[in-house]
């Protein structure tokens, strides 16, 4: 039977995985989509806790909801400044985007 | 007043709106015009913050709520969003035609700003957050010419998603723990729990590393240098004074409303972060040779001394939390004032720019100075009087050791600042002067009597962080 | 029980159709050796040149901003039209003033020219 755990844990790996993503891609546009896995497990996290814990309250569901949205947001801003960028560097590495150091 | 005490968050929304679309409409998308309209519609919603005060009222079974502590922050905000919109003014030529889309986006951010501050539930506090940050975002990109502004944008674009992530991650193991994510029922679920459960303090431990992030806490501040010099110069004076100000009241309202220390002893790990952000932030302003970078350095290491009141855990650091963001609105907006007025007419924010500034613009490098010394905590600067609420408070809980930290640090930052002035007063001059248009000379003047009244007679503005925080318990 | 009979005879009708128009395409098709030509990627046209990795106009990619940005706004307006009976008028002021909100985005879209195809 699979049950609150087996999401949780689910969640938890994905997590992990877009961590990972993030601190080992060099290209911009991977470390994005990294960043999205991030945001999938929580929203997996949410609608697991909202069928098992409170089935009653759709509190969860919503949340996940608004973070899909938020992402997308996100996303799009993101592509957008990567286009700007890539008009100056002409690359979307960002091991090349060190105009500024301490 | 029901729903009429939402009223600035829904004028600030028509606002922004209005201000877009008058760029639109207009000739030479609304040069001229946006913004007059986005000061005076700014200063209107201030009016009706202050026409509110007193009332409170929760919406939606306290998914928001409207209070003291709701109304002591609008005021900061939107005074905040007002003194730069009044010092930007020249700076703003070189975004040439995209200027109202500029204020729009300066207006949206002080929304979400405000919607953190007010929000009782997490999902609000989520969605403002994200408000506030996806603004910021473009704002920080918003030199298209310039390759550091764009790569400020998307440094800040990848660290600020990485840390949302993280901090949603925490809030889901939050949920996951209490099964709601409104603070008041989240509070009576976990209060009914016998045991602390570890998915409980994976939680709290993740949202606060998400909040670190955002406000730029040792060892998650290494966003923050380079997006500060990256930026432009007005925006980065709100980023460093608005965004962090927001993630400090959202911090404060969920770690008091929802997780209290008595439950999962949050303080030790704030403190450790406190004093490693003030010396580190300290230390490295030491080295720094451009004046937009020492500032960020100097803004990394003031969040620690907010932090020290928010480890105090007790009424009189929590109000030197809120006395001290509203101080530091007027000292550090005033700094970044000056820097943005010496780079619209030199170009570059390097020490070189600033040398011998006393003798061309000596208004400038006074108030430049007095800011500063606000900024280190010189009395009778209006710093001192937070720094004294902020480390008192630390040691009535028993933190001696942290209060003894900032103190030593606050006599090393006195030394860059001072470096400064020095540079100022000393340094050879050229020629030119600089130019202060009539609004940005407004602004300055208000940055500088607000650190003067409030370092001089602190009381008002004391019993109004006191009554914010009453709300709270 | 019926219900899931039901369902049963949409999931046989489904298989069976594409298999049984596939076998009728290949029992009546004409069956000349294919030549060279026949094969090409594009029959007839301009022959390909160059690689098949090649940069996409920057417009498509504005479309794409635009068109993922409002595609997934829409996903609120599911919930509210779900529920729209038991809501009453409230939410359905709130969701004209969303709708509002977008298309005043959608106004800037237009007049910064990331509609305009050339």
């Amino acid at each position: 039977m699979i049950g609150l755990n087996h999401y949780l844990i689910l969640g938890t790996c994905l997590f992990g995985i877009g961590i990972y993503g993030v601190l080992s891609k060099r290209n911009a546009i991977a470390v994005l989509m990294s960043v999205e896995l991030m945001l999938n497990a929580a929203n997996i996290n949410f609608v697991a806790v909202n069928h098992f814990i409170r089935p009653d309250q759709a509190i969860g569901q919503l949340f996940a909801i608004f973070v899909i949205v938020v992402a997308a947001a996100e996303v799009a801003v993101g592509l957008a400044l990567i286009l700007s960028i890539y008009r100056h560097a002409s690359s979307t590495n960002l091991n090349d985007f060190n105009l500024m150091k301490w | 007043m029901g729903y009429l005490l939402l009223a600035p968050e829904m004028l600030l929304t028509v606002l922004g709106i209005v201000v877009l679309a008058l760029g639109l409409i207009l000739p030479q998308r609304g040069k001229k015009v946006t913004g007059a309209v986005a000061m005076i519609g700014t200063l209107g919603i201030l009016v009706v913050v202050f026409w509110q005060f007193g009332y409170e009222a929760e919406f939606f079974q306290g998914v928001y709520g409207i209070d003291a502590y709701s109304h002591f922050f609008r005021v900061l905000f939107l005074s905040a969003a007002l003194i730069i919109f009044a010092m930007a003014g020249n700076y703003l030529h070189l975004f040439s035609e995209r200027q109202s889309e500029w204020y729009s986006l300066m207006l949206f951010a002080t929304l979400g700003m405000i919607i953190m501050a007010s929000s009782g539930d997490l999902i609000t506090l989520y969605v403002g957050m994200e408000l506030m940050t996806i603004s910021f975002y473009i704002l920080s990109a918003y030199l298209l010419d310039d390759g550091r502004s764009a790569e400020a944008g998307l440094k800040y674009l990848i660290l600020g998603a990485l840390s949302s992530a993280v901090m949603l991650f925490g809030i889901s193991l939050i949920y996951a723990s209490s099964g709601s994510t409104v603070f008041a029922v989240v509070y009576q679920t976990l209060q009914a729990q016998v045991v602390t459960q570890p998915v409980l303090i994976a939680g709290i431990i993740l949202l606060i590393a998400g909040f670190a992030f955002k406000i730029a806490l040792v060892p998650f501040h290494m966003w923050a240098p380079d997006i500060y010099q990256g930026a432009p110069t007005p925006v980065t004076a709100y980023l460093a004074v608005g965004s962090k100000a927001a993630a400090f009241a959202a911090l404060l309202r969920i770690l008091v409303t929802a997780l209290p220390a008595a439950h999962y002893n949050w303080t030790m790990l704030l403190a450790i972060l406190a004093a490693v952000t003030i010396i580190t932030g300290n230390l490295i302003a030491l080295a720094q040779r451009n004046v937009k970078r020492l500032l960020a350095y100097s803004s990394i290491a003031q969040a620690g001394y907010i932090l020290v009141g928010l480890a105090a855990s007790n009424v009189y650091g929590f109000k030197g939390v809120l006395f001290y963001a509203m101080l530091y609105v007027f000292s550090n907006i005033g700094a970044f004032a000056v820097a943005t007025l010496v780079e619209t007419q030199s170009g570059s924010s390097d020490f070189d720019a600033f040398s011998g500034l006393a003798k061309r613009a000596p208004m400038l490098a006074a108030i430049m100075t007095i800011c500063m010394l606000s900024l280190a905590g010189i009395p009778p600067m209006a710093g001192f009087a937070g720094k004294f609420y902020l480390f008192s408070g630390a040691i009535q809980s028993g933190y001696l050791w942290l209060a003894f930290i900032g103190l030593i640090m606050s006599m090393v930052s006195v030394y860059y600042y001072l470096n400064v002035s020095r540079l100022m007063y000393i340094g050879k001059s050229s020629e030119q002067s600089v130019p202060v248009p009539a609004m940005a000379r407004v602004a300055l003047l208000v940055c500088l009597v607000g650190t003067l009244i409030i370092g001089i007679y602190p009381q008002p503005l004391s019993q109004f962080a006191e009554i914010a925080i009453q709300v709270l318990y | 029980m019926s219900e899931h009979a039901t369902i049963g005879v949409f999931l046989i009708l489904t298989l069976v159709f594409p298999i049984a128009a596939m076998i009728a395409a290949w029992l009546f098709r004409a069956k000349p050796e294919p030549s060279e030509e026949k094969l090409l990627p594009y029959e007839c046209g301009v022959d390909t040149q160059g690689p098949s990795q090649m940069r996409f106009k920057i417009n498509y990619f504005i479309y794409a901003l635009v068109f993922l940005a409002f595609d997934v706004e829409t996903i609120f307006l599911y919930p509210w039209a779900a529920k729209f009976q038991s809501l009453g008028l409230f939410a359905f002021v709130e969701m004209i003033i969303f709708i509002a909100i977008l298309v005043v985005g959608l106004w800037y879209a237009w007049k910064e020219g990331a509609l305009k195809w050339y």
